[in-house]
């Protein structure tokens, strides 16, 4: 979970972990060098159609999350229950916080 | 003028995502539910111009979005409550509020016309983000194509879930079907107001990411990624994006 939270994934298990949390962050960012040497080294670890399959994940959650965010869709109540330790551990209910306007 | 295509992609595109990105990209610049063409045009060149916004600079890096006033920098094609929709949900929308929502839903938009924006300004998102991430050049906006919106809007109605009324889940019919098979997270309700909208959006979502099927079947990887690769890159633009759901 700290790898979602900006560790960089090394000790999550995940094969190539650092590598797609780079090229995660740099897809949805404005740094054009960083974002191209986060391409060539997916391409480099993982080929072309890993790019592509990352590249995609990145685009729909970048999409889903404004879906979600300007609809008000709430999450559900079982999840709510399951993850409450979780969210209130890494600070996940201080998201999108805004004081009373 | 205004197409996409993968042919000349500079990494393999798998099939589905040839074949479905284009047709999304072209329903930009066709007449919808309750947004004429020339509209959903302009919704597409706005959330392209919201990058240079200083006013959209500004309320990011305030405590309150709320709290600076000023106008937007835009392209003069749309009224200013849509232009402040558009580049709120681009620059900002993890501190979107419902008391927003109802202030610009009361005096500028419909609800139904706000769904379908919503559904635009995503799928512009979307499909930049996949051109950007595989170094492919975004695609020029579509040519607007001429006739009247077509309205449509589910007679069953779920008020209470969310900001935007949602196709009641409780009831079972053809729509509830189409969007409610399986498993139906609170996120498949959000866009069914306008129910062309939802099927476009699901439509992307279903090919860059993966189906429900395929995102709960945990002993097949569908992808060049497995699932765990899937939703740590998933986790992690959600955590930049701040938005908790």
């Amino acid at each position: 979970m700290n790898a979602l939270l900006g560790q960089n994934g090394d000790e999550s298990g995940i094969p190539n972990a650092g590598i797609l949390i780079e090229f995660a962050e740099a897809a949805v960012g404005a740094d054009s060098p960083r974002l191209d040497a986060a391409r060539a080294a997916v391409i480099e670890a993982m080929g072309g159609a890993a790019l592509s399959d990352a590249a995609g994940v990145a685009a729909l959650f970048n999409a889903i999350d404004r879906v979600a965010d300007s609809t008000g869709i709430p999450l559900e109540e079982e999840k709510a229950e399951l993850t409450a330790d979780m969210r209130d551990q890494l600070g996940i209910n201080e998201f999108g916080a805004v004081p009373e306007a | 003028m205004g197409s996409l295509s993968f042919d000349a992609a500079p990494v393999p595109v798998r099939d589905d995502i040839a074949a479905a990105l284009p047709r999304v990209w072209a329903r930009i610049g066709e007449p919808g539910s309750w947004l004429t063409a020339e509209q959903r045009v302009a919704i597409a060149a706005e959330a392209r111009n919201v990058a240079g916004c200083t006013l959209c600079e500004d309320r990011k890096a305030a405590v309150s979005p709320y709290a600076i006033t000023g106008e937007h920098s835009h392209l003069g094609a749309l009224p200013a409550v849509w232009v402040d929709v558009i580049h709120r949900v681009i620059s900002d929308p993890s501190r979107l509020t419902e008391r927003w929502f109802r202030e610009v839903t009361d005096g500028g938009i419909s609800v139904e016309e706000y769904v379908e924006l919503i559904g635009v300004v995503v799928s512009v998102v979307g499909i930049d983000t996949y051109c950007l991430g595989i170094d492919q050049a975004a695609p020029a906006i579509p040519a607007p194509k001429p006739g009247a919106p077509s309205p449509d809007k589910p007679d069953q109605l779920n008020a209470e879930l969310a900001w935007v009324p949602t196709l009641d889940a409780d009831v079972d019919g053809p729509l509830q079907q189409e969007f409610y098979a399986g498993a139906p997270a609170n996120i498949r309700r959000a866009l069914t107001l306008v129910p062309a909208t939802a099927r476009s959006f699901w439509e992307m979502a279903n090919t860059l990411y993966m189906n429900g099927a395929q995102m709960r079947d945990f002993g097949t990887e569908y992808r060049a990624i497995s699932h765990a690769q899937i939703e740590m890159i998933a986790g992690r633009v959600s955590a930049l994006n701040q938005c908790v759901y």
